[in-house]
């Protein structure tokens, strides 16, 4: 079920109803209504793969279970490895399997063998990337004694299954996400309030930033060779606006959603296209990705202890893994090396904790220098997307290469353009509100605050406005379901 | 609500149209459905009525069948799915009272969602119940927009003034519904193989569209209109269609059963010219005096 459908603007209110007027005084009623709630979200897509999300509870909750009655270490480890090897191979299974024979036969007919492999047409399982990181994370944290394991079934497949973030994010901590089930749960309404006010930002950059530029962005980029330099930029803008609007717009809704249930879900974007820094721009984008891989991956490497060389070394392996957790296709794995180049100057030189602060922190203004940094960091940025857009590694370079041609100089030519102009203006919308709620939570967090009621709901239904007049009319999936 | 219903309206009276993609209000818009709604108004106990796209109101001209000596009116509008045909039916069948219906089929209308041919209709015509209903059925943005912005129109009357030329561009309306476009001729292009890919609610209302008129005893011709032949054999599953319609009483497909030329009898890849029309309006009469189809209803 897609978040900016008709189906889930009926499911919500309904679950909504149902959660705290029939189950409000039971908090294991309202878990296992939730848990059966995000299945029946989930199973809208494709009931067959319910199956895959329930078999990882049921592994992820009984090793729980092992490791609480496990003192040997080396037992607890054997069951850590086993949750590790499940989860993992489930994803590497659907998500991998492919690129690794199709990459295999290639590399032996590059040698002069002929190897006979075939692919499987394998359906990805929508969200498999995220409650796998996210089971994982309670497996690991248990090992490692953060977290007492839980004995309460339905309080840990909601955790799994929570609905809101469940497809695509927040990743979300056992450590911060899973006490939350076992708590009796009151309705706060200006929680509540607030999780509306994020869902309608998020709705806003959905349909209307991110599928308006998709439009531009996908005929740009399927149709690359026949474009000038400057659509070429500008299509690179475009999908730098529409992953951006897609993705943070998702965890937007998620987050709102989840605190209409009295949940706190993490921050999983920080207005990331304000960082001055590289640094900056990781710690401000998909959050909770990033923190996952720190503390799972980099910090276990070592992080940013020892010689230069292992730093180095492991700023390049959490970004090559980022980059392949992403999807099975080089551009990934490319985009991934490209962010660690750019990281590691700041490394070398100990700039990467240089802004760690919000940019103008009670300003209005930025101060030339820091516009500067802006715009180099968002260059950079939007230099990498193109790769990570691209079909493959070769159209990639052949559109960066279009991209800093001659032709940058000449206008820019595609289909529809005064459309274009119209998006390009809703975007200049959208970060003006996002400059002036950078230093919240969310957008719309304090904006208008503590204006009067008919002020904040007129500017309520302002959104709500250009949400119908310029939403795309092709309702389409957000991109991080297919990851 | 109110609030978005008095900014809609404001913004879709001022706003440049760049900056409201999804109002689609055009009052007299191309196909001139305004005239044919407001000429419908008066049409009563004709011989034959037209149904289908432009492929209708622009393929079977009223004079040629008036001087054949059967009275005719066309009742098509750009794009017209059967969801558009099924409320254009149920407000004027009664009183149009036709003895013979040709419905033209084109297989591109049942592939689509039909939004384009109720938008012309919510701009066009009066908006009702059946209106509403279509409005939820294509549940689309665009189509919401511009139904509420047509009913505050509608509510303030302020259209009242408004005259369609019978002239516009290239185009003249015809008393009768008929739409003739100055004669031109296509330059012939390539077209890319493909295959027609129906929809199964347009397919469900056209069974919908055929029972009713069924019931109420009116003899139905289908008829599919001749478009450029690289394109019509650049369709890969026209039997399929052919078998489809087939099903569901007489048939007649164009495409195969005359002989055009893609410069001489078209004006672009799917619209036929002046010559043409002539062409495949007497043909058609032809056929359908000598089946009897037309016996008895002079």
């Amino acid at each position: 079920m897609l978040f900016n459908s008709i189906d889930f603007a009926v499911f919500l209110p309904l679950v909504f109803i149902l959660y705290w007027f029939v189950f409000k005084n039971n908090t294991n009623r309202q878990n296992l209504f939730l848990t059966l709630s995000s299945y029946v979200f989930y199973g809208w897509w494709d009931w067959r793969f319910l199956s895959l999300i329930l078999f990882s509870t049921i592994v992820d909750y009984t090793i729980g279970i092992g490791l609480l009655k496990s003192e040997k270490q080396k037992n607890r480890k054997l069951l850590l490895w086993i949750s590790i090897l499940v989860n993992l191979g489930f994803l590497g299974f659907f998500k991998y399997y492919n690129f690794f024979v199709d990459n295999f036969i290639h590399a032996f007919s590059f040698f002069g063998s002929d190897i006979k492999a075939n692919s499987l047409h394998l359906i990805l399982p929508v969200g498999i990337s995220f409650y796998t990181f996210q089971t994982l994370s309670y497996t690991i944290d248990v090992y490692r004694r953060k977290l007492e394991p839980t004995k309460n079934f339905f309080a840990f497949s909601s955790f799994v299954g929570f609905f809101p973030q469940l497809v695509a994010g927040p990743i979300e901590r056992a450590t911060h996400l899973l006490p939350q089930f076992y708590k009796k749960r009151r309705f706060n309404y200006a929680f509540a309030v607030d999780g509306m006010r994020q869902i309608l930002w998020g709705l806003f950059k959905k349909v209307v930033i991110a599928d308006n530029c998709a439009e531009f962005a996908n005929e740009i980029f399927n149709h690359s060779a026949d474009m000038n330099g400057s659509t070429l930029l500008l299509g690179a803008l475009f999908f730098t606006f529409q992953i951006y609007g897609d993705f943070s717009g998702y965890s937007d809704i998620a987050i709102g959603t989840s605190r209409l249930f009295g949940f706190d879900l993490k921050r999983n974007f920080a207005f990331p296209y304000f960082s001055r820094d590289i640094a900056e721009f990781w710690r401000r984008w998909h959050i909770s990705l990033s923190t996952w891989f720190r503390d799972y991956l980099y910090i276990p490497l070592g992080g940013s202890k020892g010689s230069m060389f292992k730093k180095v070394r492991n700023v390049f392996i959490i970004f090559l893994v980022s980059g392949f957790w992403h999807g099975a296709n080089w551009t990934f794995v490319l985009w991934g090396a490209v962010n660690a180049f750019y990281f590691v100057p700041l490394l070398l030189y100990k700039k990467n904790r240089n802004h760690i602060d919000v940019v103008a922190k009670n300003r209005i203004f930025p101060k030339l220098k820091e516009l500067g940094q802006m715009t180099l960091t968002f260059s950079l940025t939007t230099l990498a997307w193109i790769i990570f857009r691209a079909e493959n590694v070769g159209h990639a370079l052949e559109y960066i290469q279009g991209v800093f041609s001659s032709s940058v100089m000449s206008m820019p030519h595609f289909h529809n353009s005064p459309k274009a102009n119209s998006t390009i203006l809703l975007i200049v919308f959208m970060m003006w509100i996002e400059w002036i709620g950078r230093q919240d939570d969310h957008a719309l967090n304090t904006l208008l605050i503590k204006k009067k009621r008919l002020v904040r709901w007129s500017f309520y239904s302002f959104i709500v406005f250009l949400m119908g007049m310029f939403m795309a009319t092709e309702e389409s999936p957000f991109i991080y379901f297919q990851f | 609500m109110a609030f978005y219903i008095t900014l809609l309206f404001v913004w879709g009276q001022y706003a440049p149209p760049f900056l409201k993609p999804n109002i689609a209000y055009i009052i007299g818009a191309k196909g001139h459905m305004y005239s044919r709604i407001n000429e419908v108004q008066q049409v009563q106990n004709v011989d034959i009525l037209f149904l289908g796209s432009s492929h209708a109101y622009r393929g079977f001209d009223s004079r040629i069948f008036t001087r054949a000596g059967y009275s005719s009116f066309n009742l098509g509008s750009s794009s017209q799915t059967p969801i558009q045909t099924h409320i254009l039916l149920d407000r004027y069948l009664k009183k149009i009272h036709p003895k013979l219906i040709i419905y033209e089929v084109y297989p591109e209308v049942f592939c689509i969602d039909g939004v384009e041919s109720s938008l012309d209709l919510i701009s066009n015509d009066k908006n009702d119940i059946h209106s509403a209903k279509m409005v939820l059925e294509l549940n689309h943005p665009k189509v919401y927009n511009t139904y509420l912005f047509a009913l505050v129109n509608e509510l303030f009357n302020i259209n009242e003034g408004f005259k369609e030329p019978k002239v516009k561009h290239n185009d003249t309306y015809i008393s009768g519904g008929y739409v003739e476009r100055k004669m031109s001729h296509y330059i012939k292009e390539a077209s890319k193989s493909d295959e027609w890919k129906f929809k199964k609610k347009q397919l469900t209302r056209f069974d919908i569209v055929v029972e009713g008129i069924n019931r109420k005893n009116i003899p139905i011709v289908f008829v599919n209109a001749p478009i450029v032949p690289s394109l019509y054999h650049s369709y890969s599953n026209n039997d399929e269609f052919d078998q489809l319609i087939s099903g569901k009483g007489k048939y007649l497909n164009f495409n195969n059963l005359l002989a055009l030329d893609d410069s001489l009898h078209f004006y672009d890849h799917h619209h036929l010219n002046q010559s043409g029309v002539a062409i495949f309006n007497k043909r058609l009469i032809e056929i359908l005096e000598n089946d009897g189809s037309l016996s008895g209803i002079k």
